[in-house]
C-alpha cells in the first residue's frame, strides 16, 4: 500500500518533469549539439575535421577582432561598474531618491537594444545630433565630432546599457548589505567614505563580480549596437560570426567560431558562478 | 563640527554633480527618442510649433504587424513555458528528485548560453525543419528562453512557501496532486503574474535570438527596427515606433510597481541579455 502510493507519488513527479525537461531537449541541448557536431565537420564532404577550429586560431583578423571585443566588453563593463556603484550606493541607503529614480533604471532595462541606438543616433549624429549642435553652439566645438559611425560611439552605447544593468544589480546587492555595520564603523571613527571603502565595499564583492560577468557577456555577443553604430573596423566579434553565417557562405566556419565565442561566455558565467559560491557567504544576499 | 567644513561642502557638490549627470544620462535615450517621436525628425527641437503626431500617423502597416507579432509569440511562449515551469518546479522543489541539479543546470542552458549562439544553432536545426522564417519557429526560441526564466522564477516562488501548508492537507486525506492544486497553486498565484511579466518583457524584447531564425515572413518589431535602420537609415516612423515600446515598458514599470512596490524592482531578478 505504502509502497504502492509512494510509486505513484514518484511517478506524479516525474510525469511534472518530464514536459519541461523535453522542451528544453528538444529546441536547447539538440539544435547546441548539432551546432558542435556541424562545426566539427566538413561543409562539403562531410568529413569529420578540426580545420575550422584550425583556420579560426590562425586567422590573424579573427583573433584581432577576439582581441578588440574582448578589450572593448571589458573596458566598459569596468567603467560602468565604477560610475554605477556610487549612485548604487545612494540608492541602495536613501528610499526615497530610490522611489523617484527606479523607473530611470527599469524602464530603459525593458527596451530592445535597437531603440538605444536610434537614441545614440539622435544624440551623437554628427550634423542633426543634439550633443554635436549644443557643443557647437556653446563654442567648445569648431566643427562636428565624427565618433558616431566609430567604436566610440559604439563604446557609449554599451555604456548607457552597462551603467542600467550595473545601478539595477548592485542597488539590490548594496540593500542587502546591513547599514548597522556602517554605522559601526563610523561611530568607531571612521570616515563615511572609509567606511564605504573598508566595509561595503568588500561585502558586495560577489554581487559586483556577478553583475560585471552579466554585463561582459551580454556585450560579448551583442550584434545589434555593432552593427547599428559602427559598421566598420574594429568590428565586433558577433559581426564576423554573421558574415560567415549569411553572406559569405561559411556556415561551419561560422558554426566553430560560435562554439569558440560561446565557451568563452560560458566560461566567464561560471568562474564568476564560482568565485560567488566560494566567497558569496561573507557578503548579503542575493535577490 | 567637522560637517559643515570646506571639504565637505566640497564633497557634497561633487556628489550633487555626479548624481545630475548620471540621472541625465540615464534618462536621455527615453526623453530624445519621445521627443524625436513628436516632431517627425531628426533634428530635435523644443520649439512648440514643432510638436506633431505624424510621425506615429505615419507607421506603415508592416510595422504594427510585426508588433503584434511580437505581442503574440510573447504571450504564447510565456505561457506554454509557465504551464510547463511550474509543475517542473514544483516537482524539483517538493519531489526531491534524484539529479535535480543536473536538471536545474540543463533548463538554464538557454539563460546562460549567449542568445546568439543558440539562435544560431536553432537555425541550423529549423532549416532542414522548415521552421526558420516562421511564427512557430520564432515561438519556439522564444519558449526555450521563457521556460529557463519561468523556471527559477517558480523555483524561487515555492522555495519561499512552506511545505508544512501541503503536508497538513495530505494528513487530512488529500493527495500530493490535489495539495498542488488546492493549497500551492492559488498561493502562487500572484508570483507567477508577476513572472509573467518579467518574461513576456524578456521576449518582447529578445533581439539576438531571433536574429538568425525570423525572417521576412516572421518579423519581430526589434529585429524590423534594425533591419529598416541599417538598409534605409534612421526614418521619423521608425523613432516613433521606439517611441511605442518605451511606452510599452514604461506601462510595464507602472503595473510591477503598483502592484509590488518599486523595491522589487532592483537586484538581479531578471537577467537582461542585450
Amino acid at each position: 500500500m505504502t509502497r504502492k502510493r509512494r510509486f505513484r507519488e514518484r511517478l506524479i513527479y516525474r510525469l511534472a518533469i518530464l514536459p519541461a525537461l523535453s522542451l528544453i531537449t528538444l529546441v536547447a541541448l539538440v539544435p547546441l549539439s548539432l551546432l558542435v557536431l556541424a562545426s566539427l565537420r566538413d561543409q562539403t564532404t562531410g568529413e569529420a575535421t578540426i580545420r575550422y577550429y584550425v583556420e579560426t586560431a590562425t586567422n590573424a583578423f579573427f583573433l584581432r577582432t577576439l582581441g578588440t571585443t574582448v578589450l572593448i566588453s571589458t573596458g566598459v563593463t569596468a567603467v560602468s561598474i565604477v560610475l554605477a556603484l556610487p549612485l548604487a550606493y545612494l540608492l541602495a541607503r536613501h528610499t526615497r531618491l530610490r522611489n523617484i529614480l527606479l523607473p530611470v533604471i527599469t524602464v530603459p532595462r525593458m527596451l530592445p537594444f535597437v531603440v538605444i541606438g536610434y537614441a545614440m543616433i539622435l544624440l551623437l549624429a554628427p550634423i542633426t545630433g543634439v550633443a554635436n549642435r549644443v557643443l557647437l553652439a556653446i563654442g567648445i566645438l569648431d566643427q562636428p565630432a565624427f565618433i558616431l559611425f566609430d567604436w566610440p560611439g559604439q563604446a557609449l552605447a554599451f555604456a548607457y546599457t552597462g551603467i542600467v544593468v550595473a545601478t539595477a544589480v548592485l542597488t539590490g546587492v548594496m540593500m542587502s548589505v546591513d547599514p548597522q555595520l556602517e554605522e559601526a564603523a563610523v561611530s568607531l571613527g571612521a570616515s563615511r567614505l572609509r567606511s564605504f571603502f573598508l566595509v561595503t565595499l568588500p561585502l558586495c564583492v560577489p554581487g559586483l563580480i556577478a553583475a560585471s560577468a552579466l554585463i561582459f557577456t551580454s556585450i560579448f555577443t551583442s550584434y545589434s549596437i555593432p552593427v547599428m553604430l559602427n559598421g566598420r573596423v574594429p568590428y565586433m566579434i558577433s559581426v564576423i560570426i554573421s558574415a560567415n553565417l549569411l553572406t559569405l557562405q561559411q556556415p561551419h566556419l561560422a558554426y566553430a567560431q560560435a562554439v569558440i565565442v560561446a565557451v568563452i561566455a560560458i566560461g566567464v558565467t561560471i568562474l564568476a558562478q564560482r568565485f560567488l559560491l566560494r566567497f558569496g557567504d561573507r557578503g548579503g544576499h542575493q535577490s | 563640527m567637522g560637517r559643515w567644513t570646506v571639504l565637505g561642502l566640497l564633497g557634497k557638490a561633487v556628489l550633487i554633480l555626479y548624481l545630475v549627470i548620471m540621472v541625465v544620462w540615464l534618462v536621455f535615450p527615453v526623453a530624445l527618442v519621445l521627443l524625436a517621436s513628436f516632431q517627425g525628425r531628426l533634428e530635435v527641437g523644443i520649439a512648440p510649433e514643432q510638436f506633431n503626431l505624424e510621425a506615429y500617423r505615419a507607421i506603415p502597416n508592416s510595422y504594427w504587424e510585426a508588433f503584434w507579432f511580437t505581442v503574440q509569440t510573447a504571450i504564447i511562449a510565456t505561457v506554454a513555458a509557465l504551464l510547463l515551469a511550474v509543475p517542473a518546479a514544483w516537482a524539483m522543489v517538493r519531489g526531491r528528485v534524484r539529479g535535480r541539479r543536473l536538471i536545474t543546470n540543463l533548463v538554464l542552458i538557454p539563460d546562460v548560453v549567449p542568445q546568439l549562439i543558440l539562435g544560431i544553432a536553432l537555425l541550423t536545426v529549423f532549416i532542414p525543419l522548415h521552421l526558420s522564417n516562421s511564427f512557430p519557429g520564432v515561438l519556439i526560441a522564444l519558449a526555450a528562453l521563457s521556460l529557463a526564466m519561468g523556471l527559477r522564477f517558480s523555483e524561487a516562488l515555492l522555495e519561499g512557501l512552506p511545505e508544512e501548508y501541503e503536508q497538513a492537507a495530505i494528513s487530512l486525506g488529500a493527495s500530493k496532486f490535489t495539495a498542488f492544486r488546492l493549497i500551492v497553486l492559488p498561493l502562487i498565484v500572484p508570483g507567477v503574474a508577476i513572472a509573467a511579466l518579467f518574461i513576456f518583457m524578456q521576449n518582447l524584447i529578445a533581439f539576438e535570438l531571433l536574429l538568425f531564425v525570423s525572417g521576412p515572413r516572421a518579423t519581430p518589431i526589434a529585429i524590423r527596427l534594425f533591419t529598416d535602420i541599417v538598409d534605409r537609415g534612421v526614418l521619423p516612423y521608425a523613432i516613433a515606433m521606439a517611441g511605442i515600446l518605451v511606452y510599452v515598458a514604461i506601462a510595464f514599470y507602472a503595473v510591477v510597481a503598483l502592484t509590488l512596490g518599486p523595491k522589487y524592482m532592483t537586484g538581479s531578478v531578471m537577467s537582461r541579455k542585450g
